[in-house]
């Protein structure tokens, strides 16, 4: 899975957005997206929100973890715990690249949320790194890891996966004959 | 005939349409351009843009494209020529033109059904009142033949008094017409004598998206960029300038105030756009700052830097603010953070001692990210130098194409090659202003100053362009005035010629008005060159849309400049 691939699936969630314009309810595929009216709150998909901002026909509320003090929260938790802690959103980083980058100046005090997400991140790629390290040099069968979000699996899978590979190779060359099936692709 | 309400007659109409842009080769049509885009990309209108340089290629892409299109939008070209006689539309054909030069055409002005002139009425236009110089004939041909045939009915003798009367009306009638068509000759003759500028064609379409409100910063800044580079080129007045800078201004409050809380700041990416009263020096904030006084107009003609007693003026100038010479060449960026803190205010002291009393003008500035910092001085300079850059294989439309790029923020290493090409360009105009003068190329034949630009000099490619041969032009007046002693010189206008096109053998020639403090930029050489052309049967191409441009074949050059000589003496 390529990382344009996650972004398009978090593009699904829906963000709350105030028009500038009115449309009858419009019945698409995905579901029915209701009446626009000037000035008040509808939610919507964030494909229809970013599409709906480039032209001007809209302004993007801010979800509500994305704030100053929540996320400072978040940060000093998952600094403390050693496993993951839950996370705001199952795709906070993809929205918070696309937000930031489409509708900044919707956003109050962009720049703070955007480092304070960017360490979030930083800290859970690490526990991931520590934990896939662990479990490689203690040659375990399981692992159980909670509250991790699909960007994260992604970026760790391609290298885990191979990784675990080759090492089944060599195990498998270093002892001709017996099979070891315990490294099975997930 | 004019629009007054520009979103119901002209917006509404072309939104749900499929729309031909065509749009000339200078930096005001081109941020227009971009601001009507960006207008066209929010409502999804499908629109085709056809840049044109010049009067034949506007001519060659109409007839390309009038099977396909119903509505087309001119920016900044077709205001001032008969344009359905050009162009031979079929009857349904609507013109939206927004066009700077003035006068607008008399036909342009009273056409009602095709074609809608998006500029405001009250533009200093001066356009003479219809029955000045538009007359029903039939009506009264009609009445003297109905007058006839009445009187035809009558007996004999009463017919042949009833016909002297009726030749005495007809000789009364000729005479009247004779009368009204010379004072229409006049009338025109006067309206049409000199050639100027109006409001920039990018303020008009950002008012345009203001009633509409979708402006945004953006488009305020091509809209500043546009009307900047209407002072750069020497096209506006100085009053209206600051005038427009006022109505600038405000939009721009405007949305400072609105997007800017104090506690809850905005993004250090996010656009600001603010009033700067900065230094006339051209592009100094991306070179040193001796290169940038050693090549602005402004401060090389005061000190007359192509002379040796100017470059010690220049080190007593330095000297005197106390500015290290080390620093003041090294790169701006990188200058001491204690000499760039109070350097407008150092400057404008030292030169209003050197007798620079403008060394500041008004201006804005934008700012976006950690490190982009513009002028709307240095953006016009950037995208001429791009529009008109001379590199080889590359077409008019690709030179267009990526002076419209480097106007976006996203494209800013564009902008960046942008500016230096700007610096050549300018150091090459500033050496060219300095050889013409100490060789004295220029020369006064009468009625005007004439200087020519020989095949053989360093970068006369760059001047076969006519924004930065009017730019040399400019210069080229402002230094000569500086140095000569002559006090009836000092008044003339100047005409300029360097070659264009060696294998076809022609030069370009172009004319600008006398250099005044109070001048008001009015150009009669467009009709003064057809005029010469004429009477000597040249071969001129006056192609341009500036009428104050032509090209001329190399061997008419003498015969040509006489006939000017004796027409304007």
């Amino acid at each position: 899975m390529d990382a344009s691939e996650v972004e398009f699936l978090a593009e699904k969630e829906t963000v709350k957005i105030i028009p500038n314009f009115s449309l009858d309810k419009i019945y698409l595929i995905g579901g029915d997206l209701g009446p626009f009216n000037p000035g008040l709150p509808v939610d919507v998909p964030v494909w229809l929100a970013l599409n709906l901002k480039q032209r001007q026909k809209c302004r993007i509320v801010p979800p509500a973890w994305m704030d100053v003090d929540k996320l400072e929260e978040m940060r000093d938790l998952e600094r403390k715990e050693d496993t993951f802690t839950p996370v705001p959103s199952p795709y906070y980083m993809e929205l918070t690249k696309l937000l930031l980058n489409f509708a900044s100046d919707n956003i109050p005090k962009a720049d703070e949320i955007r480092t304070l997400v960017k360490d979030i991140w930083d800290t859970r790629i690490a526990k991931l790194r520590l934990s896939a390290d662990s479990f490689i040099s203690q040659l375990e069968a399981h692992a159980k890891l909670d509250n991790l979000t699909l960007m994260e699996i992604n970026t760790i899978r391609a290298f885990l996966l191979d990784s675990l590979n080759c090492l089944y190779k060599l195990r498998s060359n270093q002892h001709p004959g017996s099979s070891k099936g315990q490294f099975a692709d997930f | 005939m004019f629009i007054t309400d520009i979103r119901k007659e002209f917006y509404e109409v072309v939104a749900n349409q499929r729309v031909a842009l065509l749009v000339a080769s200078d930096i005001d049509a081109l941020c227009a351009c971009k601001i009507i885009q960006a207008l066209f990309h929010c409502d999804q209108v499908q629109y085709t843009l056809i840049p044109v340089t010049a009067w034949q290629d506007l001519g060659t892409a109409f007839l390309e494209h009038k099977e396909q299109f119903k509505y087309f939008v001119l920016i900044n070209c077709g205001a001032n020529v008969d344009l359905l006689e050009m162009l031979q539309p079929d009857d349904d054909s609507v013109f939206f033109i927004c066009d700077t030069h003035r006068p607008v055409d008399v036909v342009n002005v009273y056409n009602d059904s095709q074609i809608k002139l998006l500029i405001k009425q009250d533009d200093d236009l001066g356009v003479p009142s219809y029955d000045d110089i538009f007359r029903d004939e039939e009506d009264e041909e009609g009445a003297d033949s109905g007058n006839e045939s009445e009187d035809g009915s009558e007996p004999s003798g009463k017919r042949r008094r009833f016909d002297e009367g009726a030749i005495e009306r007809r000789i009364d009638r000729q005479r009247a017409k004779r009368e009204w068509e010379t004072r229409r000759r006049e009338i025109l003759f006067d309206y049409e004598q000199y050639e100027y500028h109006g409001t920039s064609a990018a303020v008009m379409f950002f008012e345009l998206a203001w009633v509409l409100t979708k402006d945004t910063k953006d488009m305020l800044w091509w809209a500043i960029i546009g009307l900047t580079d209407q002072w750069v080129h020497d096209k506006i007045t100085h009053m209206k300038y600051v005038t427009d800078i006022a109505t600038m201004q405000r939009h721009v409050s405007r949305h400072n105030h609105r997007n800017e809380d104090e506690e809850n700041s905005l993004s250090i990416d996010c656009m600001r756009i603010s009033f700067e009263y900065d230094l006339r020096l051209t592009l100094y904030q991306h070179w040193s700052l001796y290169e940038s006084i050693c090549n602005s107009c402004y401060t090389t003609c005061h000190f007359k830097l192509w002379t040796l007693n100017g470059q010690k003026k220049l080190q007593e100038f330095l000297a005197d603010m106390g500015l290290p010479l080390k620093q003041v060449r090294q790169k701006f960026n990188s200058m001491d953070m204690t000499i760039k803190e109070n350097l407008r205010d150092v400057i404008e002291e030292s030169s209003n001692k050197y007798g620079m009393k403008d060394i500041r003008i008004q201006t804005f500035g934008v700012h976006f990210g950690f490190k982009n910092r513009f002028l709307a001085v240095d953006m016009v300079h950037a995208t001429a130098a791009l529009l008109e850059s001379t590199e080889k294989d590359e077409s008019n439309s690709d030179n267009f194409i990526k002076a419209l790029d480097s106007l976006s923020r996203s494209n800013l290493d564009r902008l960046h090659s942008g500016i230096d090409l700007a610096k050549k360009k300018l150091m090459a105009i500033q050496q060219t202003v300095a050889s013409c003068i100490c060789t004295n190329l220029i020369l006064s034949q009468g009625p005007f100053l004439y200087c020519y630009l020989m095949e053989g000099t360093p970068d006369v490619k760059l001047f076969s362009r006519p924004m930065a041969l009017t730019l040399l032009c400019k210069y080229l007046l402002k230094a000569f005035v500086s140095s000569t002693r002559n006090k009836r010189c000092k008044l003339l206008p100047l005409i300029m010629a360097a070659p264009k096109d060696l294998e076809k053998g022609t030069v370009i020639v172009l004319g600008i008005p006398p250099e005044s403090e109070t001048s008001d930029k009015k150009n009669f050489f467009g009709r003064a060159f057809e005029k010469a052309a004429e009477s000597t049967s040249s071969r001129t191409l006056h192609d341009n849309f500036d009428t104050s441009i032509i090209e001329l074949k190399t061997e008419d050059r003498s015969k040509f400049l006489d006939a000017l000589i004796t027409l304007l003496s």
